[in-house]
């Protein structure tokens, strides 16, 4: 049922200019009170898909429904309902935090006096009440994304977007900031939907994920569905010699689905880490081999991208081809005297 | 609507109020102008060697449109000028909170659009129309003190008069507001902004007779100059404060000009501003 979901997207696409295809038939369905994440590198399509969920931005094709409303249809009541965290920092610094929120309390409509009970409360949920009226200007990275998501609950909303929310904030700064996300999902049950690249993130929060990459999903589910279709765990083998090869000595034994070697280096897939590891050790010693280090790991979501996608997952460097796309379209705008 | 717009008025005039620097530069301009540059034209009829009282009568209406002075006609005209020159950054602010996020923030609510340029309108204008009134008021002061010119008035300012000035100073204040705050929402770049602001500004200024002696401007500069809005506006203030002997028309004429000036450019601005500002780009 796409009116009891919260957010339901079919074939979304967003061409830039005629020729950029930013987000290519994007379909995804997230249910109410669960934390999406929409994982992708820089470029992928994520902030674009953002900015059309979030009423800002008019689809090429396809439909998107947000909390039962059609985003092309009644933009307005889609950003009453919902709440937006945005990738940069929007805080107007010559403003206090609790002067930021009632500004805008007022931009929903809400009256004045409900605005700045509103805006006290969430200054002290967010732990900024020693601040609340110094200008935001003179905050912290931290506080100001603390501000940002207090800014963005002030018309209580039933979905919380959030782009990229703890870019450029430290681990403990990124740690607090989903301290009060999950806290508020507890509290409040409100539908989160957050895009990311940090990976370990997106594991710890969300209930499920997509993966985008050049603007069309390549993989979903949940964090550990996602993690078994690599099939297992990675065992790590490091051995004395590089010049004798274990591959088929590993290869037979229980569980194991594939062993790959880089000189005296073997990386070795299987059901199990913990099961293998000593039968692994026994038969490399037996055939003549010494063993000096073991890593075992679960896979990680890092290695779910790189097995979807072909690429590690990092930051790219320099703007992507649609950021230059976009920009050389504001610019051609700005020439012409229009956005 | 209300409420949106309450909201984002009340957040314009608390930045403004935490920005005595530019409330400072914004005083400092017309001071400047009224001290030094007006002092230093004490051009008068008899600068010209014209001394009896009916030619003195004479050069007046025809250099100074009735002004007793340079410095009077001048500083009638400055109102004019400051109501333009007030209202140049009024589209450069909304730039810069395009470019720091803010403006995202506003456009990321259902706030009307009317309510985004309604709240910079209102706080654009205020400023333009309050140092008007500093301008006037000002330049009376300056006449009273000794070795200094002022703004000396020959005619009796009435109720009417006053409503007259108000109109002129408010209008003009609002056309150009209008203008440079449309210009600061379809425009993203503050140098693109900036060299569109110039391309009206000194050119609307300089075809005007606010600064410029109406007896020595060429005749075609006098026909261009009629239909200027800042003209049209200067008239107002002019015929209130040193009557209309040197007027072809009543101010009430000349408001309905720039009345039809603004009601024109409001009415484009609301169309472009409407389209600019539509809930999905």
């Amino acid at each position: 049922m796409k009116g009891s979901e919260a957010v339901v997207t079919e074939n979304l696409t967003k061409v830039y200019g005629g020729k950029i295809r930013a987000v290519e038939n994007v379909s995804i369905t997230v249910h109410p009170g669960e934390a999406f994440g929409f994982l992708g590198p820089n470029g992928a399509g994520k902030t674009t898909t953002v900015s059309m969920l979030t009423a800002g931005l008019r689809p090429t094709q396809g439909s998107a429904i947000v909390n039962g409303l059609d985003v092309e249809k009644f933009p307005d009541e889609v950003k009453r309902q919902i709440g937006v965290i945005f990738q940069e920092s929007t805080a107007d610094g010559d403003l206090s935090g609790l002067e930021n929120i009632e500004v805008a309390a007022g931009c929903f409509g809400i009256a004045r006096s409900e605005g700045r009970a509103r805006a006290k409360a969430l200054i002290d949920q967010m732990q900024l009440t020693e601040a609340a009226n110094r200008l935001a200007k003179t905050y912290s990275g931290g506080m100001r994304r603390r501000l940002e998501l207090a800014v963005g609950l002030v018309n209580e909303p039933r979905i919380l977007f959030l782009d990229e929310p703890t870019l450029g904030l430290d681990p403990q700064g990124r740690a607090g900031f989903w301290g009060f996300v999950q806290k508020l999902r507890k509290e409040t049950g409100v539908t989160v939907f957050v895009t990311t690249h940090y990976l370990d993130e997106a594991d710890g929060m969300c209930d499920r994920i997509a993966i985008i990459d050049h603007g069309t999903i390549v993989a979903s589910g949940t964090p550990g569905e996602l993690k078994d279709k690599l099939g297992g765990d990675v065992v790590t083998l490091k051995t004395a010699s590089s010049s004798m090869d274990l591959t088929a000595v590993l290869r037979p034994l229980p569980g194991v689905s594939s062993v790959q070697r880089q000189d005296g280096t073997y990386r070795v897939k299987c059901a199990s880490g913990e099961r293998l590891v000593p039968l692994a050790v026994d038969a490399c010693s037996k055939a003549g081999a010494l063993i000096n280090g073991v890593i075992v790991k679960r896979p990680s979501l890092d290695e779910v991208f790189l097995e979807f996608t072909g690429r590690e997952f990092r930051e790219e460097e320099g703007p992507t081809a649609t950021d230059q796309a976009v920009q050389g379209l504001r610019i051609r705008g700005a020439l012409r005297g229009r956005r | 609507m209300f409420r949106e717009l309450g909201a984002l008025t009340r957040r314009e005039f608390l930045k403004l109020a935490r920005n005595p620097a530019a409330i400072f530069t914004s005083l400092l301009l017309p001071l400047l102008y009224l001290l030094l540059f007006g002092n230093g034209f004490t051009i008068n009829a008899s600068s010209f060697g014209v001394t009896t009282p009916q030619q003195i009568a004479i050069f007046d209406q025809e250099f100074f449109r009735g002004a007793p002075n340079y410095y009077s006609y001048f500083s009638a005209g400055m109102v004019g000028f400051v109501s333009v020159t007030a209202t140049l950054f009024i589209g450069a602010n909304v730039i810069f909170d395009k470019l720091f996020g803010v403006f995202k923030r506003v456009r990321g609510t259902p706030a009307p659009s009317a309510a985004v340029f309604g709240s910079r309108l209102i706080a654009g204008a205020a400023q333009p129309i309050l140092l008007a009134f500093f301008v006037l008021g000002l330049a009376l002061l300056l006449g009273h003190i000794p070795g200094l010119h002022g703004l000396n008035v020959t005619a009796s300012v009435g109720v009417l008069g006053s409503l007259e000035v108000l109109g002129a100073i408010v209008l003009l204040s609002l056309m150009f507001a209008t203008l440079f705050l449309t210009f600061g929402i379809l425009i993203d770049v503050p140098q693109t902004y900036f060299a569109a602001v110039n391309t009206i500004n000194l050119p609307v200024l300089l075809t005007s007779d606010a600064l410029y002696p109406w007896g020595f401007m060429p005749p075609w500069l006098r026909t261009v100059s009629q239909y200027n809005p800042v003209s049209l506006a200067v008239n107002v203030i002019r015929e209130a404060l040193f009557g209309s002997a040197a007027y072809p028309y009543g101010p009430g004429i000349y408001l309905l000009g720039l009345f039809a000036w603004t009601a024109v450019l409001v009415g484009i601005a609301i169309a472009l501003v409407r389209r600019a500002l539509r809930p999905l780009e």
